[in-house]
């Protein structure tokens, strides 16, 4: 069972006591007839031949207060796009799948880029960017809640928690990030434990106290995939199309909303899913990619709100963070020893060691190109753009699912 | 047995000079078709390359016609839809040239049919281009004029503008075309002065209250004019 410690200058909703899934599910039923939510699923094919989602499909089936389900198909050809919609088939309610890379969809890529805006490479971002183009264009939700499609300790309770505190109108939060413990023999997670946590807190140490900083410091884990939001927040915030996905996400969140309306919520004791390779040697793959792209988009974020980098600076940087990053790692070794955990505190610092090198590699891509900013431009920017493209959009997904 | 084989020759030799007469027409019709096609191809490629230069599909995304076409479910780009649209008319009409070329009587009447009728569709076409653009313009000027006035029902004023527009406009290419054009002007008639009417009624009815608020403030005012014509001493 968790503590009940407020962090930050965010909400907290911890699991206390003996939560009834019924209860919550009764409760978001009602207050989905005023705020109908949609649930969007951005998943590869080869997640369909995967262990996780037969589970998923099986509990989406039994929640009654969905509006829709919006599944984003990536990497499928035709014949896979129907063989999705074929799996999909046992749930009850609506459920429209995207196929990403039909030919209408591509269309529609194409007919945002020939107008001048960058939808981005292909990827989790993007997926979700166009997946809430269809949601607004439906004009039906007043929510979104998205979760991956990989998780294998997955049950609709995370789900319910997760809507609740937007769905429910007498909490009235605009953005709900998911929280949860990533353990199983041993402690996963590193990116957030070993590198954004750290690095957040060394650069807090750098240039004192900064509101952004504070905000991304406040959640227990910035890099959840899992949230709910208002359909409103998802035309107005712009998504990163890289790595930088959930970092960047959350500056939005920061930039157009207040913290008092932003939540977190410990939507599951344990959660599993696949882990990504650290690729040490590789910077262009796996959780050094990742990394990169991660500490890109916090210098760009913080260098938009007016902190200025220099090269001196970087250099500071990277000493303050490994500090801190092997005193974490200290930290992590006593929780995992009082649990029983199993701990590498070799592969720990290997990581830590990998970790600092993307920091100089995000660092020198930021000073050689500070403007650069992977992001998709919001819905009401592409429909100023293009008046039709959400209809076009609408149509194209329709189509594809007749 | 010489008689019979020459009974079996004459049509062959007949049906043969006969080939040979008309090959000359045959290979006047298959270099035509040629030439047009090549021609159709290069006017085609030139189309493009101008289409591109203009930004003709980004032109079209922004006035709906890109919607339009994705309504009627066809995804291929505007330009090149356009371009596709040119080329096999220019092909239809290399065909039917080359066809003419075989001076055969009935097809010279489904030439000349249809050189009578190409601008008629032509004409078609772009009424109900420029005319859906227009339509989508005035619309769209109704509804931000509306907006901008404070009318709740804004929107649903311009799409019945756009409606009433589209209505005409199909009329209007049907009526070129020559499609049954009585009774295409019957029913659009019928339809036009149908809604017309509907609207003048609700309009009339819905503002009874208004227009008698309007006159009874306009009595007033003159009443209230007449009175200021006494002057006290």
């Amino acid at each position: 069972m968790a503590d009940f410690y407020q962090t930050g200058i965010i909400t907290t909703l911890h699991k206390l006591g003996r939560s009834s899934l019924e209860r919550l599910e009764v409760e978001l039923q009602e207050h989905s007839r005023m705020r109908p939510v949609t649930l969007v699923l951005p998943a590869l094919y080869s997640e369909f031949e995967g262990q996780a989602m037969p589970k998923i499909v099986e509990e989406l089936a039994k929640v009654k207060y969905l509006q829709a389900i919006v599944l984003i198909l990536g990497q499928a050809s035709d014949k896979e796009f129907r063989k999705a919609r074929d799996f999909m088939a046992p749930i009850p309610y609506e459920v429209k799948i995207i196929h990403n890379d039909g030919k209408r969809i591509r269309e529609i890529y194409e007919t945002i880029r020939r107008n001048g805006l960058d939808p981005g490479k292909d990827g989790k971002g993007r997926s979700a960017w166009l997946a809430y183009g269809y949601v607004i264009a439906g004009g039906k939700s007043y929510a979104i809640a998205l979760h991956d499609c990989d998780i294998l300790t997955y049950n609709r309770e995370m789900l319910a928690r997760l809507c609740y505190p937007v769905v429910n109108s007498n909490l009235d939060y605009v953005f709900c990030k998911g929280f949860y413990s990533r353990v199983t023999n041993k402690m996963h997670g590193r990116v957030t434990r070993l590198l954004v946590t750290p690095l957040v807190r060394s650069i807090q140490n750098l240039i004192g106290a900064h509101e952004f900083l504070t905000f991304l410091d406040s959640f227990r884990y910035p890099l959840a995939g899992e949230f709910c939001m208002t359909t409103d927040m998802a035309r107005v915030n712009r998504i990163p199309w890289d790595w930088g996905l959930e970092v960047g996400s959350l500056a939005e969140v920061y930039r157009n909303y207040s913290p008092r309306r932003v939540c977190q919520v410990d939507i599951a004791e344990t959660y599993e899913h696949k882990h990504q390779a650290l690729s040490a040697e590789d910077p262009e793959k796996g959780l050094m990619k990742m990394t990169v792209d991660i500490c890109k988009s916090l210098f760009r974020t913080l260098a938009s709100d007016g902190v200025v980098f220099s090269d001196g600076f970087f250099k500071s940087l990277s000493v303050t963070y490994l500090r801190r990053a092997e005193d974490t790692i200290t930290k992590y070794e006593a929780d995992a020893a009082i649990n029983g955990l199993t701990f590498d505190r070799h592969e720990e610092a290997k990581a830590v060691d990998s970790f600092t090198k993307a920091l100089s590699l995000g660092a020198q891509a930021f000073l050689e190109d500070p403007l650069s900013m992977p992001l998709i431009p919001n819905w009401n920017r592409v429909t100023s753009a293009i008046p039709g493209i959400l209809d076009m959009l609408k149509k194209a997904v329709d189509e594809d699912n007749r | 047995m010489g008689n019979f084989i020459q009974l079996i020759l004459e049509p062959l030799k007949e049906v043969y000079l006969e080939f040979i007469k008309f090959l000359p027409k045959l290979l006047a019709m298959l270099i035509v078709v040629l030439i047009g096609i090549f021609a159709a191809r290069v006017v085609r490629a030139v189309l493009m390359k101008f289409m591109k230069a203009i930004k003709f599909d980004s032109w079209s995304d922004r006035m709906g016609l890109t919607g339009v076409m994705r309504k009627g479910d066809l995804w291929a780009k505007p330009s090149v839809a356009l371009g596709s649209i040119v080329y096999w008319v220019l092909i239809i009409v290399a065909v039917m040239a080359g066809l003419s070329a075989l001076r055969l009587q009935a097809i010279d009447n489904l030439v000349s049919s249809f050189v009578l009728y190409l601008p008629r569709a032509l004409s078609a076409v772009v009424i109900l281009v420029f005319g859906y653009i227009v339509a989508g313009f005035i619309a769209r000027a109704v509804l931000i004029a509306g907006v901008n006035k404070g009318y709740h029902y804004a929107k649903i004023v311009a799409e019945a503008i756009r409606l009433l527009l589209i209505v005409l406009i199909l009329a209007m290419a049907m009526e070129q075309l020559q499609v049954a054009p009585s009774i295409v002007l019957a029913a659009f008639s019928i339809i036009f002065g149908g809604i017309v009417l509907t609207l003048s009624i609700a309009f009339g009815v819905g503002a009874i209250e208004t227009v008698k608020k309007i006159i009874e403030k306009e009595t007033a005012a003159k009443k209230e004019e007449t009175k200021d014509e006494i002057e006290h001493i």
